[in-house]
């Protein structure tokens, strides 16, 4: 058994003969452009702050529905057009910070939704924007050691449910979206990932309150006049966090893939902001024709973002043929991941409507 | 400084020619808000590859004062 290396950017791990076999996501119908926001903060301070995180547009789910839903449709169509049976999955992932409840594990929820038998594995894991990368990571791991021989992965969020609309560092910025990818056995594949985490950010992005401990009355300056139920970022902070870790990431995921730079055919940042990934790509020295950005048109959509550009600008390249992909995920926690593989062509590639 | 000063000017919009090391932060022309000290964050990560911290720039009064924390920052 091979040992993984750790460098201060993360563990280094190899996982072979598991690959992605598909990718849905489901978008909800409401779509909210940014004049929706100038009766609470103005025009021009809609300008402004449209004007650094580069969002025209987002989409965002109604009361009743929940990520669990967009990530069921995404699901239910992603195993039609791969002709996968329900009783052919052996284990479920789900990724979120929006789960149904707080107890029960929704993956439990989705595995009844979907059919799927009750000899399958089914955990929720808690991670936001780095969480696509350790999704993949989690569910190829389980293909290589013969755990499951099919994995589901629903990674999504509806982040609109947690904002607060008065709060114009966040009101504008998040959009909802869930997505499920499935993994298969591959023999001939292969993926590298970088996988890190710096709990001591843990307070820079954060719902204060709701859970089973009250961050709100821990005397933090920053979150007296913020509503303690509703997500908090400070976004200096994670902006200083993001130009420290992500070049490196960046860097020690495109070294460790043994694949250079140029042998890659796309760069999928996780959507922070556009100012941000536009920033990102300078410092990397990646060219921008190979950074993809879809943020305008759907905001910051949490864990599904990566995702996202997979099935949105890299739709067709991916139905018809394979590309070496940079996949980058950073964020709440801190955590962060990078995985470098191969993917394609996709028997399903495909953003659907909820 | 040149490049630093246009970055700045673009930050707070104003014309170049009003950009100095008195500039004041809190002047009335200026918002010296999240989005402006981010933006300055990523300018001097630009400028002298250097990464200043959002609370200190948050304490700035002056121009001066931030190019007293790129100095510091060189130097570390």
């Amino acid at each position: 058994m091979m040992t993984a290396q750790s460098t201060s950017v993360g563990r280094h791990i190899k996982v072979t003969g598991a690959g992605i076999a598909g990718v849905v996501s489901c978008l909800p119908e409401r779509q909210v452009t940014n004049a929706h926001f100038e009766a609470q903060f103005g025009e021009s301070a809609v300008s402004d702050v449209v004007k650094m995180i580069g969002i025209k547009n987002r989409y965002w789910t109604d009361e009743k529905t929940s990520t669990r839903d967009l990530c069921l449709k995404a699901g239910q169509r992603l195993l039609t057009q791969l002709d996968w049976l329900p009783a052919s999955v052996d284990a479920l992932i789900f990724v979120t910070q929006t789960p149904d409840y707080r107890l029960p594990a929704t993956a439990c929820a989705l595995q009844a939704d979907l059919g799927l038998t009750s000899a399958c594995i089914a955990f929720d894991v808690n991670l936001g924007c780095s969480g696509y990368p350790y999704a993949l990571w989690l569910g190829m791991t389980m293909v290589q050691t013969g755990a499951a021989r099919r994995v589901l992965l629903a990674v999504g969020d509806t982040i609109s449910k947690i904002v607060d609309p008065t709060d114009r560092s966040t009101a504008l910025l998040f959009g909802d979206a869930g997505t499920v990818t499935a993994i298969e056995q591959a023999s001939a594949q292969s993926a590298s990932f970088v996988l890190g985490t710096d709990g001591r950010g843990a307070c820079n992005l954060i719902v204060p309150k709701g859970a089973f401990k009250d961050h709100s009355q821990s005397g933090d300056p920053r979150l007296l006049d913020k509503a303690s139920d509703c997500l908090y970022m400070d976004g200096g902070e994670i902006f200083n966090f993001t130009l420290k870790a992500v070049p490196a990431l960046v860097n020690e995921t495109i070294e460790f893939s043994g694949i250079a730079a140029d042998g890659h055919d796309g760069f999928l940042f996780h959507q922070a902001n556009m100012f941000m990934l536009k920033h990102l790509t300078k410092k990397a020295k990646l060219p921008t024709e190979k950074v993809p950005i879809n943020i305008d048109q759907y905001g910051n959509t949490s864990c599904a973002s990566i995702p996202l550009l997979m099935t949105t600008c890299l739709q067709n390249q991916l139905r018809n043929a394979s590309m070496q992909l940079g996949l980058f995920g950073f964020g709440v926690g801190y955590s962060w991941a990078g995985a470098s593989l191969s993917v394609g062509p996709l028997k399903c590639v495909e953003t659907i409507k909820c | 400084m040149s490049e630093f000063f246009e970055g700045m000017a673009e930050i707070f919009e104003v014309d170049v020619s009003k950009i100095s090391s008195e500039f004041e932060l809190h002047s009335g022309e200026a918002a010296w808000d999240s989005l402006a000290i981010v933006s300055t964050i990523a300018l001097a990560d630009d400028c002298f590859n250097v990464m200043l911290e959002g609370k200190a720039l948050g304490d700035c009064q002056t121009i001066a004062d931030i190019e007293k924390l790129i100095a510091q920052a060189k130097k570390a």
